[in-house]
């Protein structure tokens, strides 16, 4: 949570919030459980008219960020989303208009990118296992790239239009766009511990697509990924602030042996240790967007420290709330377990805190 | 010559920008930079390199010409801060120019000002502060050294302990009970104690790591002082120990007046990792190749950045008036749980060969155990984590209060019933 949002980024937070607080309320988080896609096109077009799809592309493509720091602008929507548990391919459709944006053949940005932005159409990054574990293979024949292999847990497909799929090159790794319903493309729903997140087992059985649906390199490939672990992160956030701020009311207004439980020095020593909990993820979340938006060199390990920690934290922190809530807490019939669910997928999707660790080790030349 | 603009005349608020240009031109031209391998800087040093901050005009940069300072604000200490990164700062007078100073500058009369802070920004006099007591330091209101009137004089008696640096310093910052027959906190006052005067005894503590003393004791026995060493008004003592705290968790943090006089800036952290002592201890260790030992590591280093962005964020929530309040109790709290947790790590990757060794084993393999002895030091000076949990969940917070038995009695009566439980 930036401390400097200037009038025009606040206006923006304070837009998503309400916006966020009509349309999409816990009450209908909790409906949206029982749909296939776990949200409703309609209202993603809307969310897309509050400019959630165009703060990543830039401004001949037709988006355009707030500020010239577009991933801190897009922050605010992650963190706003996450304090309601907002539902919708949010991430990954950024992560594909900011990837295709920066670096799709012209011909395939017009044919995705004012669908994306517009909220007609939404996408899926299909990046699991990055980096050593990458399972889908792309080979060049022709004028054309065919790929084969399954990427597995990928967020949204079933419910995207356009596929971009990291793959690996033989000697290197590139992202190729792929619509869904390509023949040869499988979609597998699956189930996760979110309510209404949804993600998919995608196999690839000779995959052909034409040579300008690759966007070549590592660098386009550690750029996205930038991008989704701080909006991820961002995401966890919103949720701790929003969880905190629930539990530290409740606290004030429950009793027991006469007094609030507020008032136990048990719990005061456990909500100042959320305290600095939360204000260090804010941080170090604010910290790896700035990185980013400034191309700055340290920007894969801070990103990479902002998505250990966060994931790590957030976690045990809403467990804690659960804690200072008591038996309500364990209840289908409390919201905690909204949050509780969307930072535990946050923590293991897109790779663990173990896996970012050890990367963090590799960089600082451990 | 010099490219960057002159010192601006008193009255006008030089712009950052203009600042940072002349700091860094100054730091180059003055300062002696951070080398790989460098030893902490001794007190001696310090005084030097304060005496050359204060002559180039960079000595508390945010306290007013008329008292020595240079007549700008903390946002120019900060960016001081941020440019002297890589010089050797005089951090061991942290307490002193950081803690002293301010709380000398927010409390002292004019006279006690004008004769005592131009000599502590120049590092020629240094100030130490006498608030725990062999009797407890957390209840710091609850201090048994006496202060009383004899005609137009004090005189005190009592005890103080802790207190870093009583080697060096010329001054303490003394709280004494005045009047008994009041509540604890509005009994207090505090008094400017010269260190020289014969009826102060100053006597060294070991720690636990058998180093050098680094910690005193003083006896204090019939100590007469004159009205004009009073620091604030009479019985307002607790006032200006609350802001002497205030300056000392801030200064401990690394934010307000003691931005740039961390003494974790002596680490000798070339990498800027915040862990280099750690990696190179893995590798003498020979685990650094672990996987369980990579992971400890990467925590030590994903925490020492998580610090530092939480204490910029903070220093950016009190400049734009976001946060109001003791936000340096929180940067505390946080030093005071990642340092004993740092300890354990490096006793993790450490493995036997921090705990045993011979001469074989590789240089200072064992100094990461010994420093673990006292790991918890940071999170007991200066209040410990409890204490910062409390103002913190009820300051920042604003959470109930703890219910306290002694608030609403005069202090004589605390005493009695004391007596009575022995
Ligand atoms: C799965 C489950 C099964 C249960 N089965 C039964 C059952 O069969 N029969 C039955 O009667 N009950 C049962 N309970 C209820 C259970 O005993 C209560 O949930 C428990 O005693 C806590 O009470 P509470 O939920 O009202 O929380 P609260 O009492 O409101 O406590 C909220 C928070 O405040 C803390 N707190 C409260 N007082 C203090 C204090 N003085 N000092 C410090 N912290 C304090 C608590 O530790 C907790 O963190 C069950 C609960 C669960 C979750
Ligand atoms: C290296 C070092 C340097 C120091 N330098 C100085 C100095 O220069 N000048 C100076 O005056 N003092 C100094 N101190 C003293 C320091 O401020 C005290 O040690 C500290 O305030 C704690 O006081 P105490 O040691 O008497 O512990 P106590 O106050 O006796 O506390 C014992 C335990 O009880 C806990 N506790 C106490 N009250 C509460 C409460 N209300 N709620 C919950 N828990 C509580 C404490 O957290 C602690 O764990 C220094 C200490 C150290 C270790």
């Amino acid at each position: 949570m930036d401390l400097e949002l200037a009038d025009d980024r606040l206006f923006f937070q304070q837009n998503t919030r309400r916006f966020l607080e009509r349309e999409s309320p816990l009450e209908h988080v909790r409906e949206l459980h029982r749909t296939e896609h776990g949200f409703d096109p309609g209202w993603w077009r809307k969310a897309a008219e509050l400019g959630w799809t165009t703060l990543l592309a830039s401004e001949e493509d037709g988006g355009g960020s707030l500020s010239g720091a577009p991933l801190r602008d897009a922050v605010i929507v992650a963190e706003e989303r996450g304090r309601l548990i907002a539902p919708g391919p949010f991430l990954p459709t950024n992560v594909v208009v900011s990837a295709l944006s920066a670096g799709g053949d012209p011909a395939l940005k017009e044919a995705h990118l004012p669908g994306l932005l517009e909220g007609d159409a939404t996408a899926a990054w299909a990046s699991s296992g990055l980096p050593d574990d990458l399972r889908v293979e792309a080979r060049a024949d022709g004028g054309e790239i065919v790929l084969d292999g399954t990427a597995p847990h990928v967020e949204a497909a079933a419910s995207a239009d356009l596929l971009l799929v990291v793959v690996r090159t033989g000697d290197g790794i590139a992202q190729v766009a792929v619509p869904r319903t390509h023949p040869g493309v499988t979609v597998v729903p699956g189930r996760s511990l979110d309510l209404v997140r949804r993600f998919a087992r995608v196999r690839f059985e000779g995959v052909r697509v034409p040579r300008s649906h690759l966007i070549d390199g590592a660098n386009a490939v550690e750029r996205a990924l930038q991008v989704a672990l701080t909006l991820q992160a961002a995401e966890s956030v919103g949720a701790m602030d929003r969880a905190f701020e629930t539990t530290f009311a409740y606290m004030g207004d429950r009793y027991a042996f006469g007094r609030a439980i507020a008032s136990y020095q048990a719990l005061k020593h456990r909500v100042a240790d959320m305290l600095l909990h939360l204000e260090s993820a804010k941080a170090t979340t604010d910290a790896a967007a700035r990185a980013v938006d400034d191309a700055n060199p340290e920007a894969g390990r801070l990103v990479r420290i902002a998505a250990a920690y966060v994931k790590d934290t957030a976690p045990t922190f809403v467990q804690e709330c659960v804690q200072l809530l008591g038996g309500i807490g364990v209840t289908w019939e409390h919201d905690i377990h909204l949050y509780l669910r969307r930072v535990t997928v946050n923590r293991a999707v897109l790779g663990t805190p173990e896996r970012y660790r050890e990367q963090i080790c590799v960089r600082l030349g451990v | 010559m010099t490219t960057t603009a002159p010192r601006p005349a008193e009255g006008q608020l030089e712009s950052l920008d203009v600042f940072r240009d002349r700091a860094r031109t100054f730091l180059a031209a003055s300062m002696p930079r951070r080398t790989e391998g460098d030893g902490p800087v001794s007190m001696r040093e310090a005084k030097e390199l304060q005496a050359i901050l204060f002559d180039g005009g960079f000595a508390g940069i945010a306290f007013p010409r008329r008292y020595g300072g240079a007549g700008l604000t903390l946002d120019h200490q900060t960016v001081f801060a941020e440019e002297a990164a890589g010089y050797r700062m005089p951090t061991p007078l942290a307490v002193s120019v950081a803690m002293m100073a301010p709380t000398l500058l927010d409390h002292g009369s004019d006279e006690l000002k004008e004769r005592h802070l131009p000599r502590m920004l120049r590092g020629e006099e240094i100030w130490l502060q006498l608030l725990s007591e062999p009797s407890g330091g957390s209840d710091m209101a609850g201090v048994l050294t006496r202060a009383a009137r004899s005609g137009d004089d004090w005189v005190i008696d009592g005890a103080k302990i802790w207190t870093t640096g009583a080697n060096h310093a010329d001054y303490g910052m003394c709280l004494a009970r005045t009047d008994l027959d009041v509540p604890k906190y509005s009994g207090l006052s505090m008094f400017a104690v010269p260190l020289d005067h014969a009826g102060v005894r100053i006597e060294p503590i070991v720690s636990a790591d058998g180093g050098d003393p680094h910690f005193f004791q003083e006896f204090l026995d019939e100590v007469v002082l004159q009205d004009g060493n009073l620091i604030g008004p009479l019985n307002n003592g607790w006032a200006v120990a609350h802001t002497l705290l205030y300056h000392e968790r801030n200064a401990t943090a690394g934010v307000g007046h003691g931005r740039g006089y961390r003494a974790e800036a002596d680490a000798g952290d070339a990498t800027g990792s915040g862990i280099d002592d750690l990696i190179a201890l893995s590798r003498a260790a020979g685990t650094s190749g672990d996987p369980v030992s990579r992971q400890l590591l990467a925590e030590a280093h994903i925490s020492a950045v998580v610090a530092r962005q939480v204490s910029d964020r903070v220093m950016t929530g009190i400049r734009t008036g976001a946060f109001e309040g003791e936000w340096g109790s929180l940067l505390k709290l946080g030093m005071g749980i990642d340092a004993p947790r740092r300890g354990e790590i490096g006793l993790a990757v450490a493995g036997e060969d921090g705990v045993v060794w011979d001469d074989e084993a590789g240089d200072n393999i064992d100094a990461h155990s010994v420093r673990w002895l006292v790991s918890r030091t940071i999170a007991i000076a200066g209040g410990t984590n409890e204490m910062q949990r409390n103002i913190v969940s009820e300051r920042l917070l604003g959470m109930p209060r703890e219910v306290a038995v002694d608030r609403a009695v005069s202090f004589r009566d605390v005493l009695a019933r004391r007596a009575d439980r022995r």
